[in-house]
């Protein structure tokens, strides 16, 4: 296991400490070789590229290597300086102040100044925006930059897990105005990333080239990255094997065991800051009363989930936080016992069984495999369900109405205890959409934005944990492992637990 | 032929194309889901869905969106842009078309020379051994899934024997051999199910002939073999040949989708799922109007051929 045992906030201490610690230089190798095309493989098209409206994972995997955000991850999910060079929080916590880095630039040449910080914040938080991804800013109400090296940002109430907001995935990442302004921000948004977007043919390839006026000296080393799209995952298995391609995103779980016994191919994977569940409508009879849903939740088996749904590329759990995150708890109060679900039942008067709907999505195919083996497992039980499998556009339309009664789905990208509870389970928030809704946690979860305290913090998340799990309107499968594959030749990559892919430091060793 | 009875044509081209565009336009808005929701993902919220909407010129009624989207094309040839990527979508169009065109003539030419040797050669002895061969292989073609034979030929050819690219395109001016070797896998995947329907068409067709009068007589008459086929046979088959070859050009200029998809090949088909499945509108018109407009292309042409294959057809 590695050192992951800090907290947000005793990096942040360090971070203080390590004030303008300089990320570059402390990079290079001396063995690189520099240069070539990294062809990269990715199952689905990036839908649209503005990090503000899309939450594609595969369009922020491709921002990943065109924006910068403020701050970073580095391996060990600690924070680290990137755009900003050194930070400091007013006494009541409400305003923070971040100090740029000197001379970076922009993909187009023009230096990055504290304006697009500004610009680009408050362009996520106008409502005519219509930005989703807006609450990932944490809570900041106002963006300010009294110069062109500082930005100000204010905040409604204290949140010191503001900096791993701002240091995690590329919705807050800076774009350059100009790419609102011509209207490019959807196809080739301008950033300060390692790489520049040269080439969009959607469903086809997108192109993206070293970007000359990165500010890491150095980097990035290859001189460009050719995303191709594969749909079809026997395609990208052979399309690696053959070396058509040299790197493959979302390699197809049926196919890990195999490719791990092959030396052409690497396989690299952590357990990721994901997990699959079972969300539950809690508005619906019999789904409303607790007992029922710990009885589904002692009936299903996840270690049978975990091989129909990823191949047994996945560790099963009862709570959200995977084992490589140093939030995890590793509560599990449920093991499966059907007498005891069945106990379960009659209390709540259905002892003879029920009837409901699992609502996959043929978008993703583990969540149909997933619901397929929930049916037998809790058809002994006399649940009967019924399985209403939807194309994603109208499976979205559908879990946003409330027009279900179980639906399977995955989180993805969760560093910080509050990205797996606050907008998932808080009264009202917009992404609860099971209808769940606890004073005590709500209570918790705002405790847990404002306190700074690690073992305080942990014992506050321990209770919210607890009480989620218990009361179940989320059903714990399992953490998926995060896995790339790729050729041996690729050197300098490493599969990341945030699910970040960052091709900066990669090279061909060829 | 006249060039009235041609102006007709076109003309009633045009209403076809026109009746397609407002079906497509009436229908289309009528799956659930929104291309908005679509961007925004699971975290899209009414709120957001509204203000994307709005953004996106979808809150607008939707015989405004077809007046200003049938201007566009009348008066600009512009097909707009999509809702989902902001590309322009004659752009698009016209990467596409081509793409899906030439995978279409190549399968159709591995098809006809499936077909043609294997039809002419199974009629002439039919019953035989050769003939009961040919049946059984082109029933097993026409069985075979698409996305299957495509799979097992990249397993092949692409990852173990390593001859051919496994999936992918390069366009013909930057490099035509990788081009060629982009397009074999493809064009062979479904050049093989079209051939196998085409043989069976052939064979038929052949042997409709082979029991006619005029044939008996030629026979008759001390001809060879061979001047009976090609001058009387042929001749007179190749009507419904031709029928079939433009039949199966029109099919295969929609039926070549699940290969695209396979191969990533950025055809026409495979922007026309993508599209769908995004509800990507503007985009999935364009699609739709563009196929509709091939086949009644095709057919026109097919129609046309028959001029040119039998003296005694001629249009008023």
């Amino acid at each position: 296991m590695q050192n992951r045992t800090r907290s947000y906030v005793t990096r942040i201490l360090v971070s203080l400490l390590l004030l303008g610690l300089a990320v570059s230089g402390l990079t290079q190798d001396a063995g690189v070789e520099r240069g070539g095309t990294l062809i990269a493989a990715w199952q689905q098209d990036p839908v649209g590229l503005d990090p503000h409206i899309t939450s594609a994972r595969s369009s922020f995997q491709v921002l990943e290597n065109v924006l910068d955000t403020l701050l970073t991850l580095d391996e060990e999910l600690n924070v680290q300086p990137s755009l900003a060079e050194s930070w400091g929080v007013s006494d009541d916590g409400l305003q923070w102040t971040f100090t740029l880095r000197e001379g970076v630039r922009f993909s187009n040449g023009r230096p990055l100044v504290a304006d697009d910080v500004v610009f680009t914040y408050q362009r996520m938080l106008d409502p005519a925006t219509g930005s989703g991804n807006a609450y990932k800013l944490g809570g900041v109400t106002e963006v300010a930059a009294p110069d062109d090296r500082t930005v100000v940002m204010t905040l409604g109430a204290p949140n010191p897990g503001l900096l791993g907001r701002l240091a995690t995935d590329k919705t807050v990442g800076i774009i350059a105005r100009e790419s609102v302004e011509d209207g490019t921000i959807n196809t080739e948004p301008i950033g300060t990333g390692p790489f520049k977007i040269t080439e969009f043919q959607p469903g086809s390839k997108l192109v993206l080239e070293r970007n000359e006026n990165y500010w890491r000296e150095g980097l990035p080393y290859l001189d460009a990255v050719e995303i191709r799209i594969i749909s079809d995952d026997a395609v990208r298995r052979s399309a690696l094997i053959s070396g058509d391609i040299d790197w493959a995103f979302a390699v197809p779980a049926q196919s890990v065991e195999e490719l791990k016994a092959r030396d052409d191919v690497v396989i690299d994977e952590v357990p990721a800051g994901a997990y699959w569940y079972i969300g539950v409508n809690l508005n619906r009879e019999p789904l409303n009363d607790v007992r029922v849903r710990q009885a589904i939740a002692n009936a299903i088996n996840r270690d049978e989930l975990a091989l129909a749904g990823a191949f047994g590329n996945a560790e099963p759990t009862q709570d959200p936080i995977p084992s490589s995150n140093v939030w995890d708890f590793g509560y599990a109060p449920y093991e499966q016992d059907l007498d005891k679900a069945r106990a379960l039942m009659a209390e709540a008067g259905v002892g003879d069984g029920f009837e409901f709907e699992i609502m996959p999505t043929s978008q993703y195919e583990e969540s149909v495999r997933i619901a397929q083996v929930l049916q037998a497992q809790l058809a002994p039980l006399g649940i009967t369900t019924s399985i209403r499998s939807l194309e994603w556009a109208e499976w979205l339309e559908e879990e946003g109405a409330g027009n279900y009664d179980t639906y399977v789905c995955s989180w993805n990208v969760l560093v910080d205890p509050d990205d797996f509870f606050y907008a998932q389970h808080k009264t009202g928030e917009v992404f609860n959409f099971t209808g769940y809704s606890n004073s005590t946690v709500d209570t918790l979860l705002e405790q847990g934005r404002q306190t700074a305290d690690f073992e305080e913090r942990r014992e506050i998340y321990a209770q919210v944990n607890q009480t989620i799990v218990d009361e179940a309107p989320y059903i714990y499968i399992y953490n998926p492992l995060e896995i790339n594959a790729y050729r041996p030749d690729v050197r300098g990559y490493q599969t990341r637990a945030d699910q970040a892919i960052r091709f900066v430091e990669t090279w061909l060793d060829r | 032929m006249s060039s009235r009875y041609l102006l007709q044509r076109l003309g009633s081209l045009l209403l076809v194309l026109f009746g397609v565009s407002i079906l497509t336009f009436a229908i289309i808005p009528l799956i659930p889901g929104s291309p908005a929701r679509v961007r925004l993902g699971v975290q899209a919220t009414d709120e957001t869905v509204a203000a994307v909407e709005k953004q996106l010129g979808l809150d607008r009624p939707l015989t405004t969106q077809y007046v200003d989207w049938l201007q566009g094309i009348v008066f600009r040839g512009d097909f707009g842009r999509s809702l989902i990527n902001d590309k322009p979508i004659s752009a698009e169009i016209a990467r596409r078309l081509p793409a899906t065109l030439v995978l279409a003539v190549a399968a159709l030419l591995v098809g006809l020379l499936i077909a043609l040797p294997a039809g002419i050669a199974s009629a002439l002895r039919p019953g035989g051994k050769l003939d009961l061969g040919v049946s059984v292989l082109s029933q097993i073609g026409v069985s075979i899934p698409d996305f299957w034979m495509g799979i097992l030929l990249i397993l092949v050819f692409a990852e173990n024997l390593q001859w051919l690219p496994s999936s992918g395109f390069t366009s013909l001016n930057e490099d035509p051999a990788d081009w060629l070797r982009h397009l074999i896998l493809p064009a062979v995947t479904a050049g093989i199910i079209s051939g196998s329907i085409m043989t069976r068409f052939t064979r038929s067709a052949l042997l409709e002939v082979l029991h006619r009068d005029y044939v008996r007589t030629a026979r008759a008459k001390g001809l060879t073999e061979r001047v009976v086929v090609v001058k009387h046979v042929l001749r007179n088959a190749a009507i419904s040949i031709a029928t079939i070859i433009g039949l199966q050009l029109a099919t295969l200029f929609s039926a070549v989708v699940v290969v695209e998809i396979i191969f990533s090949w950025p055809g026409l088909g495979s922007l026309a799922l993508q599209s769908t499945l995004q509800r990507d509108y503007p985009v999935l018109q364009a699609a739709v109007l563009m196929s509709a407009m091939a086949f009644a292309v095709i057919n026109l042409l097919t129609d046309l051929s028959y001029v040119l294959l039998d003296p005694s057809i001629d249009y008023a």
